[in-house]
């Protein structure tokens, strides 16, 4: 059963990393009915990127016009929320969600969060019109689709921006700089380069400063990047 | 009894023919090239830069790791004596840096922060092929005495068959590949730093010291090493 998620694992990161383009190995994976991908909170705003059909853009709809449910909790705890069940048995409830939710044709949601170290990306909220349930498994291999998708939807957004850094005089010693903050944050956190990478831009991109005052702050240990029982955050 | 000057440089280039036989490692050979002339010659500091696939030229080997020495290097390969050595593949004296022309005004001020008086720069030259320009640092004006230029320019034209023997000449590719690839090997280098510095809570000179003496003893290209420090397959 692997070999579905293998599968999907190489069509999301050959792809153009486009949100719409992101959808279809999703639900080849899992095989619900419906999957969305947001962006969500002030780093990168709160909007739906790409929804498969009507009804889960319904869901995310909901959501983001409510302040709550399924999704902004996946993305508070930093892990996958599931509703096998979501009108008969919910596991959760929420004020103004749970009576919304129970008039749309919608058995289970399963919201993933999109994370890369201490950035809050976004989500993706999938669902089926009957209940079911995701295995343990099957939850495990989603999140590290999430985890391809995070990338991805990081990446365009950073480039949709012009988050790099502007060439210029010296701009090559502001790499060098980079490159060793990037070496101490994979050891900080014990992540990929392009990871680590990744974090320092978004930081700087969230920040609206160069990449290159993030990179001193790593390197002065002004700005450092810990694990903590939480998940991952920075400590100034 | 203290070796004699003949005897110290006859020391140097058997340690640079080494560095070529032992492994290929154009970052430790430039590396051995700059320590070399600023132990042995009249220079305070000493940095080579090769050209970048770009065509511009990056700082790839430095006496020092300090930031303030690698922007004054790196600096140079946008304005002064050691870009202009490239350019034209001749050596380029600067007696004294207070008669810099006007524009190498920023290069002079970051020389002159540095406590450097004259700049000597000497291309890396086989025949048509200009690959970089190795630049020397003085904290004294007038010119370099012409036994250290001879030396200094004998041990460059070394450095350079070295980087280019096992390459036809004729190919520009792919000299500028290889050139490329060592440059490439600088990113893993100055991400590998970070890693040991943050890992053992060092300064970037330590971290460089220590990876390189590893790669020594166990034989390696230092790039090869700091690929597995920063994937995390290696670690020390």
């Amino acid at each position: 059963m692997a070999d579905r998620f293998t599968r999907a694992a190489d069509a999301l990161t050959r792809c153009d990393g486009t949100a719409a383009a992101m959808t279809g190995p999703l639900l080849d994976a899992v095989g619900l009915d419906g999957v969305s991908i947001s962006t969500m909170g002030e780093f990168l705003g709160t909007e739906t990127l790409a929804a498969s059909d009507d009804q889960v853009a319904r869901v995310d709809e909901l959501q983001f016009d409510l302040g709550e449910g399924p999704c902004w909790d996946a993305l508070a705890l930093g892990r996958a929320v599931l509703e096998p069940d979501i009108r008969a048995t919910p596991r959760r409830f929420w004020p103004a969600f749970s009576p919304a939710i129970a008039q749309e044709e919608v058995g289970a949601i399963f919201a993933f969060p999109l994370l890369i170290g201490p950035l809050r990306v976004g989500g993706i909220d999938m669902y089926s019109t009957e209940p079911r349930e995701l295995t343990a498994e099957d939850t495990a291999q989603t999140e590290v689709l999430a985890g391809i998708v995070g990338r991805h939807v990081l990446r365009r957004a950073l480039r949709e921006a012009g988050g790099e850094d502007l060439p210029g005089l010296g701009s090559r010693t502001s790499r060098r700089a980079v490159h060793q903050a990037t070496g101490m944050v994979i050891a900080q956190l014990g992540i990929s380069a392009d990871d680590a990478h990744l974090l320092i831009q978004g930081r700087a991109f969230a920040e609206g400063r160069p990449m290159r005052d993030v990179a001193e702050d790593v390197l002065a240990r002004t700005l450092i990047f810990t694990v903590t029982p939480d998940g991952i955050e920075e400590d100034r | 009894m203290t070796p004699t000057r003949e005897g110290r440089l006859f020391d140097a280039f058997a340690s640079l023919a080494d560095t070529m036989v032992v492994g290929y490692d154009i970052v430790e050979l430039l590396q051995t090239l700059v320590e070399t002339c600023q132990s042995l010659l009249d220079v305070s500091a000493a940095g080579i830069l090769l050209a970048a696939a770009d065509g511009e030229l990056e700082l790839v080997a430095s006496t020092s790791e300090q930031s303030t020495l690698v922007e004054a290097m790196q600096l140079a390969a946008e304005q002064g004596p050691c870009i202009e050595s490239f350019t034209t593949g001749e050596v380029v004296s600067l007696p004294d840096i207070e008669h810099s022309p006007p524009e190498w005004a920023q290069f002079q001020r970051v020389v002159r922060e540095q406590g450097f008086r004259s700049v000597y720069a000497i291309p890396l030259k086989l025949r048509d092929t200009t690959i970089g320009s190795m630049n020397l640092m003085r904290t004294e004006t007038g010119e370099l005495n012409p036994e250290d230029v001879r030396a200094a320019q004998a041990m460059a034209d070394m450095a350079t068959i070295g980087i280019l023997h096992q390459r036809a000449l004729r190919d520009s590719d792919e000299t500028r590949e290889q050139l490329q690839r060592a440059l490439n090997s600088r990113v893993l280098i100055e991400q590998a730093k970070g890693v040991l510095a943050q890992t053992h809570q060092i300064s970037m000179d330590e971290a460089f010291a220590r990876l390189r003496s590893f790669a020594r003893a166990n034989r390696q290209p230092m790039g090869d090493v700091a690929e597995r420090l920063v994937q995390r397959t290696l670690i020390f």
